[in-house]
């Protein structure tokens, strides 16, 4: 079966912690696919290496064939893969309309010029790219706030903000970094059914998650790390049986 | 002529004493730094204040030298409340990377112009008691300030390098650098701390000024002339790194004794900065990226 | 833009325009038309570093070195070649963009402190390098007699003598226009939404697929390039060139005109460029003192008004509606 990603033997070192060990795993496409694991098991720093923000000090990434190695974090972004953060990474002073339309801007096809002085293609391009990015903004229930200023939102529209602006890069790949951190049980409900929409529409998923109803319910095969290292990888009914991962997680009570 | 063995070993005992100077003041930046995240660019201003003390102590008011140094490392203290209070503190709460040390530079333009105004541009020649007298190993002279400043320098460390290593408020400083959040919650006051290592650090900046006098041209403007090489050693040994800075302090020091003696003293700061530049070419991070992992 | 926006913004440009045309008029003085000149010159290089700095948030404070590059290459070919101005003018402008690109493209990787250090690094090494590479720059002696531009003789009109402090105010007055509308054209294209994203969060910004290398390059290049031109108008009308004019020092004043005037504004380094160029000249009296000035304003402004200048009219502006008509005033 033809992969859609793929990691192999990642490594990466800090100082005198190896924070990431040896990690492989496969997705295939239109997979949803969990990392789950206890606080400062890694998992943040393998999307960091995934998502080519840090260089990792050995393996190798695939995504869609193509070697990843050495790319740099943009370059990844414009083969299709997408990246919404851990700690919220919103553009604070802009409004929710503009951060979406950044997503935009690597759709741009119009001539140098008119990057300096507004043509028609560079209109029309705007009039496409707005249109889009409301449609984005009401998927994720933000269709009333296009013109607020994004660091004045509540926390959980901050989120579906990131997600918003995530998806207009048209990502074929979304990594998403705890995205329903600080959401209470009905914003993770939403966000389930989004990212479950997202999944029917052709997008393939990979989710660190701690919150462990939204990791089973949605993913369809999940990667447990401990200490930079692999410690489980099945589907969720397999994981919530396995001893080693309860053990992991014993003192670790996510809710 | 001296023969080659005399000009290295010369050089060698002079690359010493100048970078135990410049790592004093860098020490004093990298301690900030670590538990702050923010560079002080008012440090190097603090130097020459220290300088400026220490002069009046010992020329217009009569005091001994080595009593100047103790003058001089507490009107640095003095200094460093003064700037964490007025400028740090406040500047926190705003949560901007580049604010603060916009206002450092501020606040060292400030003290540059005021020092100017108060002291002149004509620089004052510092004499220190022990600058003359010179002892005489076989072809090598040292003189009694340049032992006073290696004694002083390597005291000083020592004292600096047990404090953080075996006190309490030593460990929790390095805890703070760590992650000030879980220091937080840990129950140790990351403000305190904060205050104490920029007092510290703001005090060594002071001591430097006293040792640095006789040395440097003394006019408002001497610590401009050491901060940037501060920055470069800082740079080189790792942002928060004692060892690191302590090192290529050493390393920086010896550059110039050497460069001094081979080449145009202008030539100096070329070299210095060029290292500086390749540095930050190579190892972008430093060696912080090895310490702690920025938070994405 | 709602149009009594509009209307206003067409005020005030008219307003700037007639101030430009008026300032040697009102000021007879030799002296103060000189002053007038440095405003214009510390005009174009408040702009240049509001661009990287306020517009693509990088802290540069190289400023001072590309004034040098600038003043020096330009020089060096009218004097030793014997080149024409404007020609000049011209590889002095390249010459700085390039060099703002090549730090930029060297910074890269570098971030936040780490990028200013660097950029002072640079300032102080290409200070050091006019100081000391004396067969080409005459280090701390200078270089005289550097002429100003040549006259202009337009058609019908009487010949133009930038020898005239107020002819060459006019002249640089004119090209630090030119600077702002062009810079206010490169701000409100896409490629200032570009910089605005890696201003607010460079991470995200290359997760959206941003080439923020390339654009912090870009935006280097454009505030480098303006300071180049700005040196090579300074040489021609000072006459004397000596490299302590460009120590690195000069970079912060540059950095106090744009942080008082109002950072990441295009009105704000101009504001600001004016007011620290005029104050210290109309404190001579002071003394040494009136140097303070610099500091005192840029640690104040930081800690209490970092609008600067223009973000306090904008405030004022604010109350003054929302007193009006409570409730009227746009987010």
């Amino acid at each position: 079966m033809n992969h859609l990603f793929r990691a192999d033997t990642l490594s990466k070192r800090f100082g005198g912690v190896q924070a990431v060990q040896a990690i492989s795993f496969e997705i295939a496409e239109r997979a949803i696919f969990a990392v789950i694991g206890p606080n400062g098991a890694g998992k943040s720093t393998l999307l960091n290496l995934l998502n080519g923000i840090i260089a990792a000090d050995a393996g190798s990434t695939w995504f869609g064939g193509v070697d990843l190695t050495g790319l740099a974090a943009f370059r990844r972004a414009r083969l299709g893969l997408g990246r919404t953060f851990q700690k919220i990474r919103l553009f604070r002073h802009l409004t929710v309309l503009d951060n979406v339309l950044a997503g935009f801007h690597v759709h741009h096809r119009i001539p140098a010029w008119q990057y300096v002085v507004h043509g028609g293609a560079y209109r029309e391009d705007r009039a496409r790219f707005g249109a889009e990015a409301r449609e984005l903004l009401a998927f994720v229930g933000l269709a009333d706030r296009a013109s607020v200023v994004a660091g004045s939102l509540p926390y959980g529209e901050q989120r579906m903000l990131e997600l918003a602006r995530a998806l207009a890069t048209r990502p074929r790949l979304l990594m998403a970094d705890e995205p329903a951190a600080g959401l209470n049980a009905a914003e993770v409900e939403r966000l389930v059914e989004r990212l479950s929409r997202l999944r029917e529409r052709g997008l393939t998923l990979i989710v660190v998650e701690h919150n462990m109803d939204l990791v089973m319910n949605l993913a369809d095969r999940v990667l447990v790390m401990d200490h930079g290292e692999r410690l489980f990888e099945g589907t969720p009914a397999d994981v919530q049986r396995n001893p080693t991962v309860i053990a992991a997680y014993l003192g670790e009570r996510a809710s | 002529m001296p023969d080659a063995l005399t000009v290295v070993v010369q050089q060698t005992i002079n690359g010493v004493v100048l970078g135990s100077l410049y790592v004093l003041v860098a020490l004093g930046l990298t301690l900030i730094y670590g538990v702050l995240v923010q560079i002080n660019f008012a440090h190097a201003d603090i130097v020459t204040v220290g300088a400026f003390a220490a002069y009046f102590f010992t020329h217009r008011f009569g005091g001994h030298y080595v009593l100047s140094i103790g003058v001089a490392l507490a009107v640095g203290a003095v200094l460093g409340w003064l700037i964490n209070s007025l400028v740090f503190v406040p500047l926190r709460r705003r949560g901007s990377e580049l604010l603060p040390l916009i206002a450092t530079i501020g606040v060292s333009i400030l003290m540059e112009n005021a020092s100017l105004a108060a002291f002149g541009p004509i620089p004052y020649a510092f004499e220190s008691p022990y600058s003359g007298q010179v002892i005489r190993l076989g072809r090598i002279f040292i003189s009694l300030q340049h032992l006073l400043v290696i004694a002083v320098a390597g005291v000083t460390i020592g004292l600096l390098y047990a404090f953080i290593r075996y006190t309490v408020h030593g460990k929790a400083l390095r805890a703070v650098a760590q992650d000030v959040e879980t220091a937080g919650l840990m129950g140790i006051n990351p403000n305190r701390l904060i205050m104490l290592t920029f007092v510290i650090g703001s005090a060594l900046a002071g001591l430097s000024g006293a040792l640095l006098g006789p040395v440097l041209v003394l006019t408002p403007f001497a610590g401009a002339s050491v901060i940037v090489k501060a920055f470069a050693i800082v740079i080189i040994g790792g942002f928060g790194n004692m060892e690191g800075t302590i090192l290529a302090g050493l390393l920086v020091g010896l550059i110039e004794a050497f460069t001094t003696q081979l080449m145009n003293p202008g030539l100096i700061d070329i070299v210095v900065f060029a290292l500086l530049l390749a540095t930050l070419a190579l190892r972008p991070t430093g060696l912080i990226a090895e310490r702690r992992e920025e938070n994405v | 833009m709602s149009e009594p926006g509009a209307g206003r913004r067409w005020a005030f440009r008219l307003l700037v325009l007639v101030v430009i045309a008026l300032g040697p008029v009102v000021m007879r003085d030799t002296y103060w038309r000189s002053v007038l000149v440095v405003c214009a010159l510390n005009v174009m290089l408040a702009l240049g570093l509001d661009f990287v700095l306020g517009y693509a948030g990088q802290l540069n404070l190289g400023q001072a070195a590309f004034y040098g590059i600038g003043a020096y290459t330009s020089t060096l070919l009218v004097t030793r070649l014997g080149l024409s101005f404007w020609p000049s003018l011209v590889a002095g402008t390249v010459l700085a963009g390039v060099a703002g690109v090549a730090l930029a493209l060297f910074a890269v990787r570098l971030r936040g402190h780490y990028l200013a250090i660097a950029s002072l690094g640079f300032a102080v090494i290409t200070y050091q390098v006019l100081l000391q590479w004396i067969s080409l720059t005459q280090g701390p002696l200078g270089i005289y007699a550097i002429p100003p531009p040549p006259s202009l003789a337009l058609p019908g009109l009487p010949v133009i003598d930038f020898a005239n402090p107020a002819r060459m105010f006019y002249l640089v007055a004119m090209f630090a226009l030119l600077a702002y509308v062009v810079l206010g054209a490169l701000v409100r294209s896409p490629i200032g939404e570009t910089l605005a994203a890696i201003r607010e969060d460079e991470v995200s910004a290359a997760a959206l697929g941003i080439n923020t290398p390339a654009w912090k390059a870009f935006a280097f290049g454009v505030g480098s390039a303006i300071a180049g031109m700005a040196g090579a108008f300074y040489a021609s009308f000072i006459g004397t060139l000596v490299p302590d004019a460009f120590f690195m020092t000069e970079s912060f004043t540059v950095l106090a005109m744009v942080i008082v005037g109002g950072l990441g504004t295009l009105i704000g380094p101009v504001a600001g460029a004016i007011l620290l160029t005029v104050l210290p000249e109309a404190l001579r009296g002071v003394g040494d003192l009136r140097l303070i000035v610099y500091g005192v304003s840029l640690t104040l402004v930081v800690l209490f008004v970092p609008g600067g200048l223009v973000g306090t009219v904008r405030t004022l502006r604010e109350r003054v509606v929302e007193r009006r008509a409570p409730g009227a005033a746009t987010a």
